[in-house]
């Protein structure tokens, strides 16, 4: 590696020639001893104001020794490093910090003035609470960073950055608590996060194929929040979290499917009402799978399922439908898909207008047409309400309800039966770095139960999670 | 593949082996014992207790069937006998396929389907039959509940349809309806040959055995009662009533305005034989793994080859299932005690043998 020479025109020409992007500018003066300095920096990511008040007008009058020591001593940047490999100082050009060179330098001097350009903390859209902390994460890994860190005030919280991206260069930070998280975690995840060759990681959905251990599974292997106080309740738990910059999504790890069940309102709220809701969603979740596909069982293959009356009931409906159930099913679910789709493209001010059209216009004339049946699209209505009483899981239930359907539709009852067993199986034996994804049900474990599908009082919670295999077992002093 | 729990050992003891048994068993039951249906029963139940008992005290050795058997028999030898394990499982296997098949063409359809609809199972048999068998320990931990909710289900809705009163006297059909039952209904007992086809793939624990037997005990009272309601509700035409445990609370009167809710339960007890069904093809599998090397690429051509093979016996015996039933059950009926308690008692000799040439 290449490392600077000392010689001011021969060192810029050696950076230029590495970094020969129009936007890599150079800014040259002479201090009061006619000492030569130069500034390389990239337009677009610099903070320029503060470069010319930070490090350029304490330097117009520096008179003392030309090594890096004595020209930082000068700077009245907070964020200063020393670096002499041509290479390192390259990257930190690119990623916004300005490199100051001068004639005898034996180092060159990197100055934190980069800029920032950040949203508003706001409340993330995907993770809405009535009660309880209202900030989510943002783009900016720092911000994110110092989001975990005010709510850790703790000496043994590690935030290691690494770069991610061959192109991009991504900075990802692993943050985890020394002495709570198992290191054989922190250390799968760091040698998982560098093995990663890609180009460019755009966002931290990028990272969780490589931190899956069933690359080509549909199931969920890698937790996913936006907001700081579900990240760091987490990492307390002997979790891993990552961070990325340029998304608001963070990662954890180890992740258990009982975790999105758990929303983070159910830690604010007393322990029954907690209970119920979590119930409450698995049920939501359920019929949102299997209501459409033993509909479609029940019409095709075993009417003995419908209540008598409701059998009328569907049997008047049906009876003028040119479609079969299955397809018809189908067609209202794919018409759901859309409209889905479409209005969470769309902007806000013609969302309205498409769900005017969407359910008003489409439902209630293709039901007086004779196009699809009224329970047809009671049932996918209900089915889709159902998914979003789970958001983080939509993905996966989505596609499992399609298959529900496909299965109903071709071989009924029994086809949906051996579907689930064949998903049980694939769910029991699934793990995220070593936990299994269906603890503490399977295997069983009675204490992590506490916190799973019935929530015990936060007093019953001393102990964290044994699925996580933390090293501080205790986490609350007996009252 | 982490090794399968003693928990898990006792959830499969309690809940899902004895769900096997309350497909066809009730009915040729009722029909082998002349509807004495307690004693054949009870008898079978301490008989294969016993023999789990036995299965379970080979396995304290934390040793796979065929290393112990190598160990004493030389590897020739238990490699044959390994085999021969394996082609009983695969006759055992026949019977529950059976049931299973003839139960989703009675039960979960208006219209007789077309054969071909029972085979995706044997798509989800093949793929299971390719993992090791240690997986199936943390499905027996979900599988618990799902029973013991199907069962506590259908009871609940059928008991008070049973007359209890119609149960009494037992043991008036006498030595040979009683005998008759026993013998014809060993088929559904191969539970122990399981247990040693699962020994080394679960750490053996002080008293596991003696639990062992005792949880087990515990499935077969639940049985038991089944069987008592089954008759209570049925009494004397108990012996027509096929796949009962998805019949027998239909005359709950919350049915008329609810629906056939019970179906759900019995569902949940289908899920459960989906897998119990699946089991003594996924031990043959294993068996014979273990002998001639655990490699991969045998593991999936053994569990297609075997999968395919009872699919085509299924297929070819659509319409000879009453001559299947009576030669499974009452012309080879012997075979199974020979496997399900001879071996095991067989096999704690050579344990014992074993022991003695190491002193």
């Amino acid at each position: 590696m290449k490392t600077i020479s000392g010689k001011l025109e021969q060192d810029i020409a050696e950076l230029k020639k590495m970094l020969p992007a129009e936007d890599i500018l150079t800014f040259s003066f002479v201090s009061g001893e006619k000492l030569p300095f130069t500034v390389i920096f990239a337009d677009p990511v610099t903070d320029k104001e503060l470069l010319g008040e930070q490090v350029i007008r304490p330097l117009l009058h520096y008179a003392g020794k030309p090594s890096a020591k004595e020209v930082g001593k000068n700077i009245t940047a907070p964020e200063l490093r020393s670096e002499k490999t041509f290479d390192k100082l390259s990257a930190e050009i690119l990623a916004g910090n300005p490199v100051l060179l001068w004639e005898g330098a034996d180092e060159g001097l990197i100055v934190g003035t980069k800029k920032v350009f950040v949203r508003a903390i706001a409340e993330p859209p995907t993770d809405v609470t009535i009660k309880g902390p209202r900030e989510g994460f943002i783009e900016d890994i720092k911000i994110n960073s110092s989001l975990v860190r005010r709510r850790l005030k703790n000496p043994n919280l590690r935030i290691e950055m690494m770069q991610v991206g061959k192109q991009s260069e991504t900075y990802v930070a692993v943050c985890f608590l020394e002495g709570i998280t198992p290191q054989e975690t922190v250390d799968a995840v760091k040698e998982k996060l560098q093995a990663i060759q890609i180009d460019v990681v755009a966002d931290s959905s990028y990272l969780v194929h490589f931190l899956k251990d069933r690359k080509y599974s549909l199931m969920k292997q890698v937790g996913s929040t936006e907001k700081p106080d579900i990240f760091c309740a987490k990492i307390a738990e002997g979790r891993v979290g990552i961070l990325v910059d340029g998304s608001p999504i963070a990662l954890t790890v180890p992740y258990l499917l009982v975790e999105d069940f758990q929303a983070c309102e159910d830690y604010y709220v007393p322990a029954a009402r907690a209970t119920f809701t979590r119930l409450l969603r698995i049920f939501a979740l359920l019929v949102a799978i299997y209501l459409p596909a033993f509909y479609i069982a029940a019409q095709l293959f075993k009417l003995q399922l419908f209540p008598i009356k409701l059998l009328q009931t569907i049997s008047g409906s049906i009876r003028e439908i040119p479609l079969s159930p299955s397809l018809e099913m189908l067609l209202v679910l794919l018409v759901l898909e859309v409209l889905n789709e479409a209005s969470i493209r769309m902007p806000k001010y013609v969302g309205m207008a498409l769900s005017v059209v969407g359910a008003l216009v489409l439902g209630e004339t293709a039901v007086s047409a004779g196009f699809v049946s009224t329970p047809a699209i009671i049932i996918i209505a209900f089915s889709g309400i159902g998914l979003y009483a789970v958001p983080n899981l939509i993905e996966q239930t989505s596609v499992v309800r399609l298959a529900m359907l496909l299965a109903a539709g071709s071989v009924g009852t029994y086809g949906i039966l051996l579907l689930t067993a064949f998903l049980l199986f694939k769910l029991v034996t699934a793990e995220s770095f070593g936990a299994p994804l269906l603890s503490p049900f399977s295997p069983v474990i009675p204490h992590d139960m506490r916190d799973s599908l019935v929530k015990y009082n936060m007093g019953s919670l001393k102990t964290r999670p044994k699925t996580l295999k933390s090293k501080n077992k205790r986490r609350m002093k007996d009252a | 593949m982490h090794k399968i729990s003693t928990r898990q050992i006792y959830f499969f003891l309690a809940a899902i082996a004895p769900v096997g048994k309350i497909m066809l068993m009730p009915t040729q039951l009722a029909f082998f014992s002349k509807n004495d249906l307690l004693f054949p029963a009870v008898m079978n139940y301490f008989l294969q207790a016993g023999a789990v008992f036995l299965a379970l005290l080979f396995a304290s050795k934390n040793r796979t069937f065929y290393d112990a058997l190598a160990d004493t028999v030389g590897k020739a030898a238990a490699k044959i006998i390994v085999c021969l394990l394996a082609l009983f499982f695969l006759y055992a296997s026949i019977l529950p396929l059976l049931e299973q098949k003839l139960y989703v063409q009675k039960t979960l359809y208006d219209t007789l389907p077309s054969p071909v609809t029972f085979f995706p199972f044997f798509l989800l048999s093949a793929y299971l039959c390719a993992k090791p068998i240690a997986s199936l320990g943390r499905l027996w931990d979900i599988l618990l509940p799902v029973s013991v909710v199907g069962y506590a289900g259908i009871m609940a809705l059928s008991v008070s349809n049973a007359d209890f009163g119609a149960l009494m006297p037992v043991g008036i059909s006498g030595a040979e309806g009683i005998f008759g039952g026993f013998a014809y209904s060993l088929s559904w007992f191969f539970d122990s040959a399981l247990i040693l086809a699962l020994a080394g793939k679960f750490e053996y624990r002080k008293g596991m055995a003696w639990k062992g037997m005792l949880f087990y005990l515990a499935g077969g009272a639940a049985i038991v009662f089944f069987l008592a309601v089954f008759y209570g509700v049925y009494s004397d035409i108990a012996l027509q009533q096929t796949f009962a445990f998805s019949e027998i609370s239909k005359y709950f009167s919350g049915i008329t305005v609810l629906g056939r809710i019970d179906y759900f339960f019995s569902f949940a007890l289908v899920f459960v034989i989906l897998f119990y069904g699946s089991l003594p093809l996924h031990a043959g599998v294993e068996c014979v793994c273990n002998a001639f090397g655990d490699k991969r690429y045998l593991r999936i051509v053994l569990s297609v080859v075997v999968n395919v093979g009872l699919l085509v016996c299924v297929y070819l015996l659509n319409f000879k299932l009453y001559v299947t039933l009576q030669t499974v059950t009452k012309m080879l009926f012997w075979i199974f005690p020979v496997f399900c308690v001879l071996l095991p008692a067989l096999c704690l000799l050579l344990k014992r043998r074993k022991h003695e040439t190491a002193a």
